[in-house]
């Protein structure tokens, strides 16, 4: 059988039996995720404490329990005033006790030392009393909001953006760890020199080695997604054709790089820190985890052209559906990735050493 | 045809440091060679570049016709190795490890004769990662055999193995030989060297000090018996004895390299007598391989 063939399904086993490896593979993306989702759902839901005197106003507690833009918990008037001054909750709704008015006044408290949250909670309440109105006294609106969103038409939280990042952050460690510390390993402990008294070629193993990673990489960031869309609710878009080019070709990329740090280095020390150097700006700067757009500018002038900021450009276009395959800035970014390519796939040929 | 191995002056230089120093040696088909040389000699070195691992900075190495820095691949295909530290997969058995390796070959042996000649079947699905140093050993040298190799290349083959193992080994290298095939091996143990080879070079600093048959090279070197005495018995250089070609002092032995054994003993004794000294710790023997090792490299063998 063709030594392709019998080494890569060798790297395939050591991969599936390496329990450890696969785990920790898995365990960041998902928990950065599941964390992040948490922080988003809290965000979206407004924080209200309702202090009314008991058994009078239940239609109005009810009304607020049942909308689902409020978490609401019923306490009394200071602890309620106290939470809110301690920023535990966004603000406390007081319902008086009695009412002689037509109108009945239903007091707001807020903390206007938490400007986001408050302006949040005040325009939510505002907006949902003014439509409660409306329906219990059975008149007509004079005017209506019809709101459309102008690309996909699903709000898109934070996780949405989260995730392509996520995916581009995974390749990049995947791949160029996976090579980067594997291949050192392999050229310290004497495992390349005994294939190479085999009459197997070196671009044969490579091959092996490279099938395993991006086979492990695809796997792998399906099951991400999977994980973030099912489990979580994360809802974005998975083009496949589109997703698998800025996939491999990032691989590819981030294998290259990692090729010529194992070229380049003697031992597992000396490649670590060379690899964390590399990754480390990038996994910050390239908009993983927030835009790239809210630096200066001279920074961003820089970042864009990092590989791993054309990959999660490209990915988040794609997923979030602002993009197409045939968008120029889709191309903009595979055609930067194809350069990135280029250059680190021929600097790789050019220092690999297997002594 | 009778092949033969020719190793014509290859040289390496690594730095300022010249590891293997125009060495030339031939290796007749058929026999077990063995290598013998002080930590840091050359050894693995020369063995690398003849297995066509490592590219000299000169030299020519032929098995018979073939011009192996030509035809890598094909002498890739007819040899077989065992470096001196191979590691494998860690993650898969034996049993894959050795289907693996059998995979790169055109000509190969069933995976479970080496597994049966080696004595690896208690641990056939065993992961490589958790066998015993000496386990590791075996697996090395049924993986340098799965190619039916032509010529076997074993670097220290019985490095880290209990005695009974080392027996067994020595076992399968006489098998080897019994099969037609050549094999050169390198070895810190004398008895080894004497009991496995058939001729033997002995190395340092990248060159071959001799080469001969063990027979030939004590002859040579060695001609005459060994008489041993404590050192407390006080037999220094201002003693003259009949027959004593030189004196060794080795830890609390004194060591009398004599042409003629009887008048040698015959003159320590009327000398302890003349003296008053009690002559203790008495042996003699014939010289061996580790005397000839000394007397060349002016080094113990595991120094
Ligand atoms: N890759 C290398 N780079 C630099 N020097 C090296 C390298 N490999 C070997 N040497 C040096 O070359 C010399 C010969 O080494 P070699 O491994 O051939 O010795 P050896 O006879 O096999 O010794 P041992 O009995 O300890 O295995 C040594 O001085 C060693 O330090
Ligand atoms: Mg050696």
């Amino acid at each position: 059988m063709n030594a392709v063939v019998t080494l890569t399904r060798s790297l395939m086993r050591q991969t599936l039996r390496n329990r450890q490896g696969l785990f920790w593979t898995l365990f960041f993306p998902v928990v950065l995720m599941v964390v992040f989702s948490f922080l988003g759902n809290s965000q979206s839901r407004v924080n209200l404490a309702v202090v009314a005197p008991s058994g009078r106003a239940t239609a109005v507690v009810k009304a607020f329990k049942q909308s689902p833009l409020f978490h609401v918990t019923e306490m009394n008037r200071s602890s309620a005033l106290q939470e809110v001054q301690r920023g535990h909750l966004d603000a406390a709704l007081i319902v008086p006790s009695a009412h002689g008015h037509p109108t009945t006044t239903l007091t707001l408290r807020y903390n206007d030392a938490n400007t986001l949250s408050a302006q949040q909670a005040v325009g939510s309440v505002e907006a949902f009393v003014s439509q409660a109105d409306i329906a219990l006294s059975g008149r007509p609106p004079l005017f209506r909001v019809a709101a459309k969103a102008l690309s996909h038409s699903h709000s898109s939280t934070y996780l949405d953006f989260l995730l392509p990042g996520i995916l581009a952050l995974m390749t990049m460690q995947n791949s160029l760890f996976g090579i980067g510390s594997g291949l050192t390993r392999w050229k310290e402990k004497g495992v390349l020199r005994r294939f190479q008294a085999t009459p197997v070629k070196p671009v044969q193993l490579l091959s092996a080695t490279v099938i395993n990673y991006i086979v492990v990489g695809l796997a792998s960031a399906a099951i991400v997604v999977g994980f973030a869309t099912t489990i979580l609710h994360a809802s974005v878009l998975v083009p496949l054709g589109g997703t698998l080019l800025v996939l491999l070709l990032g691989m590819a990329v981030f294998l290259s790089i990692g090729f010529i740090v194992a070229g380049l280095s003697k031992s597992q020390e000396a490649t670590i820190p060379i690899i964390n150097l590399i990754s480390f700006p990038m996994m910050f700067l390239s908009g993983v985890f927030f835009p790239s757009t809210s630096f200066p500018r001279i920074l961003s002038d820089i970042v864009q052209y990092f590989p791993l900021t054309y990959m999660a450009d490209a990915l988040r276009g794609l997923m979030s559906g602002q993009l197409t395959v045939a968008a120029g800035a889709f191309r903009t970014d595979i055609l930067g990735l194809l350069i990135w390519l280029v250059v680190t796939g021929t600097l790789a040929s050019r220092t690999w050493r297997w002594e | 045809m009778e092949n033969s191995l020719r190793i014509e002056n290859i040289t390496k230089h690594y730095g300022a440091l010249t590891a293997v120093d125009h060495l030339t040696l031939s290796v007749p088909s058929g026999i077990v060679f063995g290598l013998l040389g002080p930590n840091g000699a050359g050894k693995t070195t020369t063995l690398e570049i003849v297995e066509g691992l490592r590219h000299p900075d000169g030299g020519h190495v032929w098995w018979g016709d073939l011009d192996v820095f030509r035809n890598p691949d094909e002498a890739r295909s007819r040899f077989g190795v065992q470096l001196q530290t191979s590691a494998f997969f860690e993650l898969l058995t034996v049993k894959e490890t050795l289907e693996l390796f059998r995979s790169f070959y055109r000509r190969a042996l069933p995976v479970s004769d080496l597994i049966a000649r080696l004595d690896l079947g208690e641990k056939q699905n065993a992961r490589v990662g958790g066998l015993s140093g000496g386990q590791r050993q075996r697996l090395a040298l049924a993986v340098a055999l799965i190619n039916d190799p032509e010529v076997v290349f074993l670097d220290e083959p019985s490095a880290g193995l209990d005695p009974q193992a080392r027996r067994n080994l020595w076992e399968v290298i006489l098998g080897l030989k019994a099969e037609g095939r050549t094999v050169v091996l390198t070895t810190h143990y004398m008895d080894e060297a004497e009991c496995l080879s058939d001729r033997l070079a002995i190395v340092d600093h990248g060159q071959v000090l001799d080469e001969g048959t063990p027979k030939e090279l004590i002859q040579r070197h060695m001609p005459a018996a060994v008489v041993e005495v404590s050192r407390s018995v006080g037999v220094d250089a201002t003693v003259s004895l009949p027959g004593v070609q030189r004196m060794e002092e080795r830890d609390e032995v004194t060591m009398l390299i004599s042409e003629h054994l009887e008048d040698t003993l015959v003159g320590l004794v009327n000398w302890a007598q003349q003296q008053h000294r009690t002559i203790t710790g008495l042996t003699t023997r014939n010289a061996t391989l580790e005397d000839v090792f000394l007397e060349l490299t002016g080094r113990s063998l595991r120094e």
